[in-house]
């Protein structure tokens, strides 16, 4: 199977590719892990005429962790967030999507950066990084720019980047001291296996044990990620139980909008939304109340 | 255009023009014909063009030859020495763990790039590392009992 003929560039620093996006503009692609980019371009889905590689700068494969911000590189793999324990600590949630993403051939190769800049709707990580209040800083040479997350998806395979800037780093803020959050993904297959439906859940407690704030991201049930913002109004200003959390399943069930397709029925998808939100929440709450 | 790349491939340096758009599983077994690498999907789904790419089990069909520049890699090829079959290419034999064998070099490097690891993985260890790899005989058994086996020796 052949791929599209293309100029190849591989910068060393993001200034680079910062000259060489802002000369080609939409001609110009960015390659991180290549696990999307490759197979849509051997489909010919995609035939961009310059291809800029990012995985020589070595920048971006830091990971950071600060008093006020954990700092993720645009090229830490995969399989480096499975492996660190500094994610493993203070986003494991985040290190329980990457545990389920793909295959370990797959995780060995693709970045962070690029799960999340190929915008699928059915993708691991956003959940995760979204419950988590996570933000993407996007390079161009007039500078730099942070957008949440949350704003960041328009569609499948569209976001807020413009055709001269490339993500370099995912920045998450440190979480409160009562707070955690949890993760579950569900598919037809328990490996490589795109998801039938995926849910965030983040919870912050007050000294009271009260929700002080709550984000419950879903995936597969629209074109991008979506908050389930009723279900999140329905756990702030409450004391955590069972019957709370399963009547905000039921609420981030109405949020999403799934539709039918081969993997399951809309009416399937919605319910797993519900089961899923209820359970993450579960983890969520085990996490804020045993984290030190 | 051809760009000249230096890599090391089973331990052996080699110096070679490839095309930018030429993946390194193509560059493998057509240009220097190791083709023990083998090429099911082409997509990253099967496995069968399994390398271990600076320490790494990747696809190679979905890394470009390019990338490949100044880096580490080991085949198939690589493995047997001097004293004879690798610890892991023994145990698949021994077990019948390769019934067609077209998924086989890609199932022993990632069992090897497991063990490297992992020297004494649990079954639920070895499951999720060879869940990149399928078989289509389906003799998944026989090759989980063949990493069983290889882990002890």
């Amino acid at each position: 199977m052949l791929l599209p003929k293309f100029d190849f560039h591989e910068p060393k620093t993001v200034n680079e590719a910062c000259q060489i996006l802002a000369e080609y503009g939409a001609k110009a692609r960015i390659l991180a892990g290549g696990t999307d980019l490759m197979v849509n371009m051997k489909k010919k889905i995609l035939s961009p005429q310059q291809l800029v590689s990012i995985s020589r700068i070595p920048e971006l494969k830091n990971l950071e962790a600060s008093a006020d911000h954990i700092r993720i590189g645009a090229c830490f793999t995969v399989a480096d967030l499975c492996e660190s324990d500094a994610i493993q600590r203070h986003l494991s949630a985040l290190a329980e999507g990457a545990k389920n993403l793909g295959t370990p051939l797959i995780r060995n190769l693709a970045t962070i950066g690029g799960n999340i800049g190929s915008a699928r709707p059915a993708a691991d990580l956003p959940p995760p990084l979204m419950a988590y209040g996570a933000q993407a800083v996007l390079s161009s040479l007039s500078g730099e720019r942070t957008v949440p997350l949350d704003q960041f998806f328009l569609g499948p395979g569209f976001t807020a980047m413009k055709p001269d800037e490339i993500l370099t780093e995912i920045q998450v803020p440190a979480l409160p001291a009562s707070s955690g959050a949890g993760y579950i993904n569900i598919g037809v297959r328990k490996a490589q296996d795109c998801n039938l439906v995926n849910v965030a859940s983040f919870i912050a407690l007050d000294a009271g044990g009260i929700i002080q704030n709550a984000r419950i991201v879903m995936g597969c049930v629209g074109p991008i990620p979506l908050r389930a913002r009723s279900a999140e109004k329905i756990l702030i200003g409450q004391k955590p139980d069972t019957a709370l959390f399963t009547r905000a399943g039921a609420a981030a069930g109405s949020d999403s909008t799934p539709i039918d397709d081969f993997r399951g029925t809309a009416a399937y998808k919605k319910d797993m939304v519900g089961v899923l939100t209820r359970r993450t929440l579960d983890i969520a709450f085990h996490k804020a109340t045993h984290r030190q | 255009m051809k760009k000249l790349i230096h890599l090391t491939i089973n331990d052996q340096s080699f110096e070679v023009a490839v095309e930018p758009n030429q993946t390194l599983v193509d560059l493998l077994r057509y240009q220097l014909g190791l083709t023990g690498t083998k090429k099911g999907c082409e997509m990253g789904d099967c496995g069968s063009c399994t390398v271990i790419l600076d320490g790494k089990a990747v696809n190679s069909c979905l890394v470009l030859a390019i990338q490949a520049d100044g880096r580490n890699i080991q085949t198939i090829e690589g493995l047997e020495t001097a004293e004879g079959l690798h610890p892991v290419q023994e145990a698949f034999v021994e077990k019948g763990a390769i019934q067609c064998g077209f998924c086989s070099s890609g199932m022993i490097l990632s069992a090897k790039n497991l063990l490297d690891q992992t020297p004494n993985p649990s079954d639920t260890q070895i499951r999720r590392a060879l869940s990149g790899n399928l078989c289509r005989c389906t003799g998944y058994q026989k090759i989980i009992e063949a990493v069983q086996s290889a882990k002890t020796i």
